[in-house]
């Protein structure tokens, strides 16, 4: 009857239920795409027997997760912008862990007790795809977006949220003559680029440069990179004229997590020869410089643009996001 | 009768709303299966973006698949017995129940996942396993399947028949499983397609709900739009109008028979 | 008897009532209560109209919901009225295909109005052709529209076919063989026999629209209705308390619409039987 074939089929899917693949360490923040965490994980899976699932938050969603799980954490190790592991750390949602080769990390881009720790970091610019341009040329500078022939090109991630979307704020406000502590320029920046309908995703949108729905984004050297070697597009990536910033990306244990173990093992491995060598094939600058090998350095924009982005006082921009995000919020409309 | 001018209008009218909604569609499922949708259909038809929504995403389908047909087996078991006592016993304590089966479709999936999540959060085993969305799941389609077996008991006097089988001797448990049920058939079936198809498009409650070991296609989608090529973003769209495309064609099959039995009755 | 057969219908609705309780009814008090117990107290509810971020996102998600539910009625009405009036080669197909995106969720539509309206999109592949440029409305209001638009058409179109099979075409008849042109006899005669099912439809799109997430989210419109700030408060922002109180407004406006709008179907449907 067809009551007991249901009750059979709705049986046979709990069973297979059961045996779906269990994970070993819950990572907040990896996903595939972005900064090749999809080969990391394989190659997680490889060398260390451990299977961890990805996970698409950004920045933001991570440390409000986390914040939200306190009582019960969900997650094992998470990955952020510099200035998200600063609050986490703030927030007590993180557990101190110095892994192998910690003492190889630069002094400010560490907590010295390892509640954050960079792995690799990414130059902010203009990620172009210039068959989307259609014949409009190629923008250089921060102030030429606001011309009219780029009116409908442009896009970057909520600089309320995003990680990267905080740190072109402030890379903006700092190549017009702001400061960490007036956020002038980059407010009045936005204000005029708003009159130029910019496009201002919740989350990542790689896939939308790709496709020409939003032809110049802000983002990192590495995801440009990542469009023009990986995935063969016709894209570049500018550092604009008047500068730029530096951003480190960093990865903490989650205190109280469920498989911690298992999580320094993976934590360990991100620092480790091999794991160094996965960020930089994916354009990832490696915070141990011996991986980058001399190949991939010269995929790079010269020596000479990279001058232009600078490192900053990390913990002061961690300060002042509230003060930017209230201006941000009251101002640009 | 010959077709007017206002009959052509009119289905020209149609067909436009027709093409709003299905050409972006169609368009969708091409650039799953083409090389590269910037260059067109020139690049070439290739099922490898579906390999690779395979190889990145395959448990996302099979969990939603698996939890809709667990969203369905709850809401049978919940929601029958439920419309049979609302249409036995219409009063003032039924009209509550009734006001309260329309709240999970007005208080948005957003804020009841923000209630479960505040709630039962804690839990961790609960909040990591599948059961957490099972439960969301459970709270937005329930009033869909009392709803449909409520119309059903409703467009026809099912006290008499189980009057007559009363006199009989039925017991009330043998009345309703052996007269009423097998009467409502129709407004079962209704009812659990309407909810296994709500189940796997499931998304405003199961975004809030979901961890990285409980992602179900709709989120996945929701993932590969922002971060993969627009290839992959339409080839696992794709995937999912082959799930729900049959789901939906029965469905309305299904709902336009009862119509024209009803116009009949 | 009756006795016995009471026991046994609490018996058979006492799961659902304790399911509903457990799982809905006290998480939402709980929910009322984290939203008065935040930073701001009890007066955080009233933060909806005192703070002119979230007041403009919840009057624009009201105008938007209006909008929409006028346009579904109006376009659903027209198709759906057609549809079960005429038969032709072909109708099965068209209705198969225009209630095909009743199950897409919030972010295939948005999706699809990005196929539809973005820069890469139909429309502005078209009128690029044509010479005018691209048009590009995916990301402003208009996109959002459509995208509202796009889920609510199939939803409200069966109701009303299911409304138009009851029409009396001996009423119509009356009113044009009593020289009524053909708009007097849809105003007239047409549109209060099918108010009740408009008013209960039009609630439903009004309710969905208000409460939708999905398409806003991936449209990333400038334009922040409720459910996006809701949104960003409780994920990127840990605003809990906030993004409650916002929650428990928007759900309680919903509902007063539904609970209305069922009062006034009734009263019409009382009054026109």
């Amino acid at each position: 009857m067809r009551t007991r074939s249901l009750i059979a089929g709705i049986a046979a899917s709990f069973a297979l239920a059961g045996h779906a693949a269990a994970a070993d360490v819950i990572c907040y923040n990896c996903p595939p795409e972005w900064a090749d965490w999809g080969t990391m994980l394989k190659s997680i899976k490889a060398d260390l027997g451990l299977e961890v699932p990805h996970d698409n938050k950004n920045s933001g969603q991570t440390l409000s997760t986390l914040i939200a799980d306190k009582a019960n954490p969900v997650a094992d190790i998470a990955y952020y912008g510099v200035t998200f592991g600063i609050k986490a750390r703030e927030a007590g949602v993180v557990a101190p862990y110095t892994p192998k080769h910690f003492g190889e990390i630069p002094t400010g881009l560490k907590a010295p007790d390892g509640s954050w720790f960079t792995i690799h970091y990414g130059t902010i610019g203009f990620f172009v795809n210039v068959d989307a341009l259609r014949g409009v040329p190629v923008p250089k500078s921060w102030q030429d977006l606001l011309k009219p022939e780029y009116r409908g090109l442009v896009g970057y991630l909520d600089p309320t949220s995003a990680a990267v979307g905080y740190a072109g704020a402030t890379a903006a406000n700092l190549a017009l003559g702001g400061s960490l502590d007036n956020w002038r320029p980059g407010i009045d920046y936005y204000k005029a680029l708003k009159k130029n309908r910019p496009i201002v995703p919740l989350q990542t949108s790689y896939a939308r440069v790709l496709s020409g729905e939003i032809p110049i984004m802000f983002d990192y050297d590495f995801n440009a990179m990542r469009a023009k070697f990986k995935d063969k597009c016709n894209c570049v990536f500018v550092i604009p004229q008047e500068g730029t910033i530096v951003l480190p990306y960093v990865m903490s244990l989650v205190k109280n997590g469920p498989h911690p173990e298992n999580a320094k093992k993976v934590l360990d491995y991100l620092l480790s020869d091999k794991g160094q060598a996965i960020w930089a094939n994916a354009f990832l600058r490696p915070i141990r410089p011996a991986a980058m090998t001399p190949d991939i350095a010269a995929k790079f924009l010269p020596a000479a643009e990279y001058k232009r982005a600078l490192v900053i006082d990390y913990a002061k921009m961690e300060a002042a996001q509230n003060t930017f995000r209230d201006l941000y919020q009251k101002e640009v409309r | 009768m010959g077709r007017t001018r206002q009959f052509y209008l009119q289905l020209g009218f149609t067909l436009l709303v027709c093409a709003f909604l299905i050409v972006p569609v169609f368009m969708s499922i091409v650039a799953g299966l083409t090389e590269n949708f910037f260059i067109g259909l020139k690049s070439g038809f290739t099922l490898r973006w579906i390999g690779v929504v395979w190889e990145l995403y395959a448990p996302t389908i099979f969990r939603s698949m698996y939890i809709a047909l667990a969203t369905l087996a709850v809401t049978l078991v919940l929601g029958v017995p439920t419309a049979y006592v609302l249409a036995k016993r219409p009063g003032f304590l039924t009209r509550m129940i009734e006001e309260f089966l329309v709240l999970p479709v007005a208080i948005p999936g957003l804020a009841i996942a923000l209630a479960l999540i505040l709630s039962y959060g804690g839990f961790r085993d609960f909040r990591t396993s599948w059961l957490f969305i099972l439960v969301g799941h459970v709270l937005y389609t329930l009033p869909f399947m009392v709803r449909s077996v409520l119309a059903v008991l409703s467009s026809f006097d099912f006290r008499s028949l189980e009057e007559s089988a009363a006199s009989l001797g039925a017991g009330f448990w043998r009345r309703f499983f052996g007269i009423v049920v097998p009467n409502t058939r129709s407004g079962i079936i209704a009812g659990a397609l309407t909810v296994v198809t709500l189940s796997i498009g499931e998304f405003n409650l199961t975004w809030m709900l979901h961890t990285p070991e409980t992602m179900t296609l709709p989120v996945g989608l929701a993932d590969s739009y922002a971060s993969m090529r627009l290839e992959i973003g339409s080839a696992y769209t794709l995937v999912f109008f082959v799930m729900i495309i049959p789901l939906l064609i029965a469905l309305q099959r299904y709902g336009t028979q009862r119509i024209k039995k009803a116009g009949h009755a | 008897m009756r006795a016995r057969e009471n026991r046994n219908l609490l018996l058979m609705v006492a799961p659902a009532i304790a399911v509903g309780a457990a799982f809905f009814l006290l998480p939402l008090a709980r929910l009322a209560v984290v939203g008065a117990t935040g930073p701001l107290g009890p007066q955080a509810y009233l933060a909806v109209v005192t703070n002119p971020q979230y007041l403009e996102a919840l009057i624009s998600t009201i105008i938007l919901s209006v909008v929409v539910t006028a346009a579904t009625l109006l376009i659903a009405g027209i198709a759906g009225v057609f549809l079960e009036r005429n038969r032709f080669l072909g109708r099965e197909a068209l209705l198969s295909l225009l209630t095909l995106p009743l199950a897409f969720p919030g972010v295939v539509v948005g999706f699809m109005v990005i196929m539809l309206a973005g820069r890469t999109g139909l429309i502005a592949e078209l009128t690029s052709l044509l010479g005018a440029g691209r048009l590009v409305f995916a990301y402003s209001m208009a996109g959002l529209f459509t995208g509202y638009l796009y889920f609510s058409i199939p939803r409200v179109i069966l109701t009303i076919m299911a409304a138009a099979e009851k029409l009396d075409p001996a009423l119509e008849e009356a009113a044009k063989s009593l020289g009524a042109g053909p708009w007097r006899v849809v105003r007239d005669v047409i549109l209060p026999a099918l108010a009740p099912a408009l008013i209960a439809s039009g609630a439903i799109c009004f309710a969905t629209s208000m409460g939708a997430f999905g398409t806003a989210f991936t449209l990333a419109t400038d334009i922040k209705v409720l459910p996006i700030v809701i949104y960003t408060e409780f994920t990127l922002l840990a605003n809990i308390a906030m993004a409650a109180v916002l929650s428990i407004v928007l759900g309680v406006i919903t509902w007063v619409t539904l609970a209305a709008s069922r009062a006034v179907a009734g009263a019409t449907a009382a009054a026109a039987g």
